[in-house]
């Protein structure tokens, strides 16, 4: 067991934990982490890493609040035992308490568990006495202070109560750690006076008794029930959210002194904090002093100096979120433009990073102005103040980075397109424009001249911006069609980039027609462009340009045709039959095919087709150019658009959506015709066949239980059991769990699904107990029809009940292809039970004779089962005579081994592929019903356990005769 | 105010991408959940993380020149915050995930939205965001360790410290400091236990000796033209670095920053948190403001308390009239080869004394050079042919005159093409200078050691420095088409 390297497991499990629990159940790892974390053996290194799933995943570890709640007790018994000396060990295991029990919502709850973890840690925090001097227990109180944040931070107003105790030790606390306090101190007032606010009738004496901890006041009686109402997640949410956002007031009247007072300590300290506590504290203390209007912000401004000089990001983000609450009751109008100046500094400060000076420009694009114009929803908008001369200060240039250089691009288009840029060379804003415009031509020009993968993507994202701005400036939104139209003949691997800058004008800019000119003006160039230079390669992007060129109607295709035919002439001898390019070629045809302008095109297309059919060097595309041809003579318009148009109707480019008598020709077609639809919710479902007994597998079929015990005695119980085991050593002897279902429609469903054909069920594990299974096909499930018999074999690794994920494949009437996930499928434990794989001679006696010898190999030390993995057990519960009869008649029959009429004694036997076995001694004595329990498979006890507690328990409910039932695990090892 | 997750990512150009380290806070996930309610978009796992953030990043697929999901250029890229667009069962939009890069490291977080997520909330309204970036940075600092260049066990054993790290700066998602680099240099010993209420960016106490390092760096950026429609730009700026060695637990330093007379004023300064109080007339001076003349021009006081280890005190910007050297370069096409003609003019007011002085010349986008026939009027001269670079040192003084000049001819006949650049096409293309002069600044700013004011005991030992650093000085030829810089002075 040494040998668990669990480094290795822990980050395999963090890398993917859905994989790594595939190989075991989060149960059992679970159990095996907190085994460990008792052991003595283990190191603290290692244990500081056996907590971490635990703070990471807790909820995947822990899926329910008992399981959190019994885990949680786990780990505080173990830091109880933890010397004092480990002290990263002991700070981890209380971020992993917190994690625990906040993800499983113990401390929502407020579960036994949770009330312990929080008065062990105000312990912890309170004990400020430092025996050793060397700072160790200092670090577990910083830690228990900020879990006791995190707790509070998660469910707002655990510790309202606490306030004054809180704030006392925060003022007592002179060692670095009264940050924690601070912080801490911070929220839980900040939650308190929320939790005011939400009151009706409170005011000023309800916040005094609160700092105070005058805890007697009335609304104490209140506060539990109004910690778990619906306004959770409100409480939870910033409260200074800009223009928009409203925030609860607390009336209270100019005297509120003992906040003040806190306040003002709060903030005195706030220096002697690290940039980012200072960050978080003045923000919490902003919402303070914005709930409560008796507190004027005034109380900020001995701070606010030091803050706008800041170099540091998050204390000048603060400042604007202060800005934001207070406006202009705590900054004046020159404070306003300073902090605008301000913010164009440091947008392009040379000391800065890049996400820095982007963070900055974008709050100059939300900057909190003290009289907004606009109600700001979320949108960007230009603050009134930046003029086009102090936004010059941020034009873009070809030495910025690319995402620098759009966020310029973008702020300024927004500046000069509020200037106006109507008019020639008059005014910031054309000449703005202007000069945008000459950047974006030399960008093109670094494009043009070879620029890298990122610099082609920049660019095209910079055309985008300015057409999204400036489209309606026809001088330059020509200008840019024509220079593109330039770059592609150059550089015609561009092609998909200018598609995609056509596609997204054309979506975003509904009004502007600037994509379909740019598109005839490419059609233009390719088609005029002389034929004798050009390469296969151009040729294929040239045909994909021109497929988007003939998807708009407007555009005129004569001048394609012409191009199409003059390639395919034999005097140009580069189409060597090339499939592809043949592809590409159809490609365009199909979507001439379809364009408003056929009946001009007719001739022309025809004898394309024609010719292609004839003379193109693949059979393939001669075969689609024949089909196109047909269709295209023998069709009138409006079928052809018919058979054709079901995939352009949606855009053309957006998903194909084509059934399967559609026709397609191009590559991109080909995989778009196979594509299977989607249907999001679930059709049909399997469920369970009625439960008729499992009978033992095929070999049993046939046999007669009545058989004479006599006859077929197989003898002494050694060899019983040596001829019962032979049989195993093929491997696939009853090494499968039948599972019979029905396939059935779910209520409610699209009448179009209501026949459905050639459906092929795909199974996937979610763990690894058990092998792959094959898929199933049934050939069609038709809702007024009987519904199909679906039989699974499963074929257990581990027989654990386990959940199956379904999907489906099928078609419906109309051809389509459509993928749909069934309801998962549980398999539970009792469904894996069989009876023995007896030899088929054998009949009751030879059972009874192998139930004994199993019984009394796993009962003894000895025997060929390694006896690590037996186990014994007792599971007692209370039924009268006549349920236990019931009981057994209803879930055991199959399996038993006794004489039903043998009431004295029940023994049932199951057996679990591939090789455990669970016998049951059922017995009532004097107090209750005992079930003895053994099995071959230890791992398989809490499984049966369940299970017997679940048929029991329903037998209680039954009678309504029974009282709590026992469980006793004995394992041996 | 919180972080969902924590990723750090190392590879090698885009090559051998892997997750190094992450980090998920499972209590701020739970709050993410109940913020977001319907909404709420899970954390995937690391490895479908690792996908979107180089698509995002414009890093996955490096060898096809589209791909539509990475280059559509509808995308934002010009956010801080990226998108992740998660597929699949748990699929929608992560947002808002920073990320910041430097060598081969990738660091991205995933702050808390703690505000009602649709419509979606601005950036500017998250504090976690600011927070987020810090955090990231300080992490970054950490991580490639002095110089910002970690070898990989350097930065294997500094993986290997970040979860104890992680448990003093960030134990349950929300950031409360950034990694303290390196111990001190001078022995320190713990605070004892007082009244006085300790800064808790300060780790120990000072033993020993005082001492005060000041000292001023001014770096200068230049884009010179040589052409009359295109004005040449430079700009200055200057950091104050210092090291404090001081007893007390919150002992008062006070460094003064002083212009000569008439020098223009110091502008955009920004402070150390440490500062403990500004006067507002400090701050007024910006550089995207008109200067009217009657702006305050110093003295300028920093009072602040110190932490133990180095730490930039302020930077400034200023506007200086004239750049420190004044360049001209030519170049014409004569049939193979390339006619090159240089001047560089020492301006009278900077101290004719250099660490050292370098021009490099690089030519791109031609064939290797051949015969390099050049003179120079003063210093040396060294050719890399397969750099197709010519370097001028010249050396640690110009001549009296203070102009040096350059004259020749190149052909480029080598065998092979030389290096290739897409800006520097035909004849566009830049000298760049290299230099360092020590104890001068060119706005004229100092720091008297007279002026450092330590209030405590014991007389300390005060040293400053200043010195004078080139950054992007470029000289573009002004026989070719030079790429604009900066659009600010024809506005």
């Amino acid at each position: 067991m040494m040998a668990v390297n669990w480094a290795e497991r822990i980050s395999a499990f963090s890398r993917s934990p859905s994989r790594f629990l595939s190989g075991t159940t989060a149960e059992a790892f679970l159990a095996e982490l907190l085994r460990e974390l008792r052991d003595d053996r283990a190191t603290y290194s290692v244990k500081v890493l056996l907590l971490s799933p635990l703070c990471e995943h807790p909820a995947l570890l822990c899926p329910s609040d008992s399981v959190g709640e019994e885990t949680a007790l786990e780990l505080m018994s173990v830091f109880a035992q933890c010397p004092p000396k480990s002290v990263q060990f002991r700070c981890h295991l209380l971020l992993a308490l917190t994690s625990v029990l906040v993800c499983t919502s113990c401390v929502s709850g407020r579960s036994r568990a949770s009330q312990d973890f929080l008065d062990l840690l105000l312990q912890i925090a309170e004990d400020t006495i430092d025996l050793h001097g060397d700072g160790a227990a200092r670090s577990v109180r910083a830690t228990a202070c900020d879990c006791l944040r995190e707790l509070e931070a998660c469910s707002p107003g655990l510790l309202s109560q606490r306030l004054e105790l809180l704030g006392g030790l925060r003022q007592r606390e002179a060692s670095r750690i009264h940050q924690a306090y601070a912080a801490l101190h911070t929220l839980v007032l900040r939650n308190a006076v929320y939790q005011l606010t939400q009151q009706t009738g409170a005011g000023a004496e309800h916040l005094k008794a609160l700092l105070g901890g005058n805890t007697s006041v009335a609304w104490e009686a209140e506060q539990d029930c109004s910690l778990m109402n619906d306004k959770d997640s409100a409480i939870l949410s910033s409260l200074i959210l800009g223009p928009m956002g409203t925030v609860p007031t607390l009336q209270t009247g100019p005297d509120c002194k003992e906040l003040r007072s806190v306040l003002s300590s709060l903030l005195e300290d706030s220096y002697l904090l690290t940039p980012l506590c200072q960050a978080a504290l003045l923000h919490r203390l902003t919402e303070v002093v914005s709930m409560v209007p008796g507190v004027p912000p005034a109380v900020f401004r001995a701070q606010l100096l030091r803050l706008l000089g800041t170099s540091e990001v998050c204390l000048l983000h603060t400042t604007l979120l202060m800005k934001c609450a207070f406006t202009d009751s705590l900054f004046s109008a020159e404070d306003e433009a300073f902090i605008l100046k301000r913010l164009v500094v440091l947008s392009q400060h040379p000391l800065l990073s890049t996400p820095e000076k982007l963070f900055y420009m974008d709050c100059i694009l939300h900057f909190p102005e003290n009289r907004p114009i606009s109600c700001g929803d979320g949108d960007e908008t230009l603050p009134v103040l930046l003029t086009p001369r102090l936004a010059s200060a941020l034009v873009p240039t070809v030495f910025n980075d690319s995402a620098t250089m759009l966020a310029r691009f973008n702020l300024l288009s927004l500046v000069y397109l509020e200037e106006g840029v109507e008019g020639e060379g008059e005014g910031e804003g054309s000449r703005g424009l202007a000069y945008l415009y000459e950047h974006l031509t030399s960008l093109l020009d670094i494009v043009q001249s070879g620029g890298s993968r990122e610099i082609i993507v920049t660019f095209f994202r910079a055309a985008f911006l300015f057409l999204f701005y400036f489209c309606q400036v026809e001088r330059y939104s020509s200008g840019l069609t024509e220079k593109l139209c330039k770059l592609y003949l150059c550089h015609t691997y561009l092609a998909p980039h200018l598609i995609n800058l056509a596609d997204q004008t054309q979506d975003r800019l509904t009004e502007s027609s600037w994509a379909v000119e740019l598109l005839k003006a490419l059609q233009v160039v390719i088609t005029k462009a002389p034929l004798a230079q050009l390469t296969l390669q151009d040729l294929s992007q040239h045909l994909k340009m021109l497929t988007r060129v003939a998807e708009e109607g407007e555009i005129p295709q004569t001048n394609t045709l012409n191009f199409l035919s003059s390639i395919i002439t034999p005097s140009s001898s580069s189409l060597s039959g090339d499939w592809r390019l043949g592809n590409s070629l159809l490609g365009v045809c199909r979507r001439l095919l379809v364009h408003p302008s056929l009946d001009s095109l007719l001739l022309p297309l025809a004898d394309i087709l024609q010719h292609l059919t004839c003379h193109y060097g693949n059979t393939d595309i001669q075969d689609h150019a024949r089909l196109y041809y047909t269709l295209l003579t023998t069709l009138s318009r409006e079928k052809l658009a018919g058979v054709l148009a079901q995939g352009l109707t949606e855009g053309g480019r957006q998903v194909k959506k084509r059934s399967l008598s559609s026709i397609m020709a191009e590559g991109e077609g080909l995989t778009s015709m196979l594509t299977i639809h989607r249907v999001e919710k679930a059709i049909f479902r399997l469920i369970e066949a009625g439960c008729e007994p499992r009978g033992e597998p095929q070999t049993e079929k046939g046999s007669d239980l009545t058989l004479n015990e006599t006859e077929s005695s197989p003898g002494e119980a050694n060899v019983v059991l040596e001829t019962y085991r032979a049989q195993f050593e093929d491997p696939n002897f009853a090494s499968e769990v039948i599972l019979d279902y029905q396939l059935t429609h779910m209520e409610a469903i699209d009448p179009h699904f209501s026949q459905l054909f050639s459906v092929r069920l795909h199974f996937n594990l979610t763990d690894n107990h058990y092998e792959e299974l094959s898929d199933i096909s049934v050939p069609c499930l038709f809702r007024e029809r009987q519904p199909p018999k679906v039989r699974l074999r499963l074929k257990p690794r581990r027989p654990y009940p386990t959940t199956l994920h379904a999907s489906a494949i099928f078609t419906t009437q109309d051809g389509l292809s459509w993928h749909t996930v069934l309801p998962d499928i549980h398999v539970a434990f009792q469904q894996a039970f069989m009876s023995p794989p007896a030899p088929p001679a054998w009949g009751r006696g030879g059972k009874q004779c192998l139930f004994e010898g199993l019984w009394d190999e796993i009962s003894s030390e000895g025997g060929l089962n390694d006896p690590a993995d037996c186990a014994t057990s007792l599971f007692c519960c209370q039924l009268k005579e006549a349920a236990l009869i019931a009981l057994v008649e209803k879930h055991f029959l199959p399996y038993l081994i006794s004489d039903l009429s043998d009431e004295e004694e029940f023994k049932v036997l199951f057996f679990l592929p591939p090789l455990s076995h669970i016998l049951l001694k059922i017995r009532t004595e004097e107090d209750a019903v005992h079930f003895n329990i053994a099995t071959d498979n230890w791992q398989l006890l809490p499984h049966i356990s369940s299970y017997l507690l679940t048929i029991t328990r329903y037998r209680k409910m039954l009678m309504a005769n029974c009282d709590a039932s026992l469980l006793v695990f004995k394992k041996r090892s | 105010m919180s972080v969902r997750a924590l990723w750090i990512i190392s590879h090698e150009k885009g090559e051998n991408v892997s997750v190094r380290f992450s980090r998920r806070f499972a209590t701020v996930e739970h709050r993410a959940k109940s913020l977001a309610g319907s909404s709420y978009i899970a954390v995937p796992e690391e490895n479908t993380v690792l996908q979107l953030l180089l698509t995002e990043l414009g890093l996955s697929d490096s060898e096809k020149s589209y791909v539509a999901l990475r280059d559509d250029c509808l995308h934002r890229q010009r956010s801080p915050a990226m998108e992740l667009r998660v597929d699949g069962p748990g699929k929608g939009i992560l947002w808002p995930v920073l990320a910041i890069s430097q060598g081969p490291l990738i660091l991205a977080c995933l702050p808390l939205v703690d505000a009602p997520v649709e419509p979606r909330p601005p950036l500017a309204s998250l504090l976690s965001v600011s927070q987020g970036l810090t955090l990231l940075a300080g992490l970054q600092t950490f991580l490639l360790g002095p110089g910002g260049k970690p070898d990989s066990e350097g930065l294997a054993s500094r993986l290997a410290m970040l979860p104890a790290i992680l448990l003093q700066v960030c134990p349950l998602g929300s950031p409360l400091d950034v990694p303290i680099l390196g111990a001190p240099a001078t022995p320190t010993v713990p605070i004892p236990a007082g009244n006085q209420k300790q800064p808790v960016w300060k780790t120990g106490l000072h033993r020993g000796r005082a001492v005060v390092n000041v000292a001023l760096i001014e770096t200068v950026r230049s884009m010179q033209y040589g052409n009359r429609s295109r004005q040449d730009l430079w700009d200055v700026y200057g950091t104050v670095t210092c090291k404090c060695e001081v007893e007390g637990v919150l002992p008062n330093v006070m460094v003064t920053l002083t212009l000569p007379p008439n020098g223009s004023p110091l502008q955009d300064i920004l402070v150390h948190p440490c500062v403990t109080s500004l006067d507002s007339s400090i701050l007024t001076a910006s550089s995207v403001d008109n200067y009217d003349g009657s702006a305050f021009s110093g003295p300028y006081k920093f009072p602040f308390s110190p932490p133990l280890e180095p730490f930039r005190l302020c930077s400034y910007t200023s506007q200086v009239p004239v750049p420190p050297i004044l360049g001209s370069y030519r170049l014409k096409e004569e049939e193979n080869q390339l006619h090159v003609s240089v001047t560089l003019k020492l301006h009278e007011s900077v101290k004719n004394s250099f660490e050292y002085c370098e021009a490099h010349l690089p030519f791109f986008n031609r064939d290797q050079m051949g015969v390099v026939d050049v003179k120079v009027s003063s210093g040396q001269l060294d050719v890399s042919k397969e750099k197709n670079l010519l370097i001028w040192a010249l050396g640690q003084k110009f001549p009296k005159s203070r102009e040096v000049t350059m004259e020749g001819k190149i052909s480029f006949s080598g065998p092979t093409p030389g290096p290739t650049d897409s800006l520097c096409t035909e004849l566009t293309a830049y000298i760049k200078l290299y230099f360092k002069v020590p104890d001068m600044t060119l706005s004229g700013c100092s720091v008297d050691q007279h002026s450092v004011q330590v209030y405590s005991s014991a007389k300390p030992r005060i040293v400053t420095s200043r010195e004078l650093l080139s950054k992007e000085y470029f000289i573009w030829n002004s026989t070719g088409t030079a790429p604009v810089s900066s659009g600010q002075m024809m506005l």
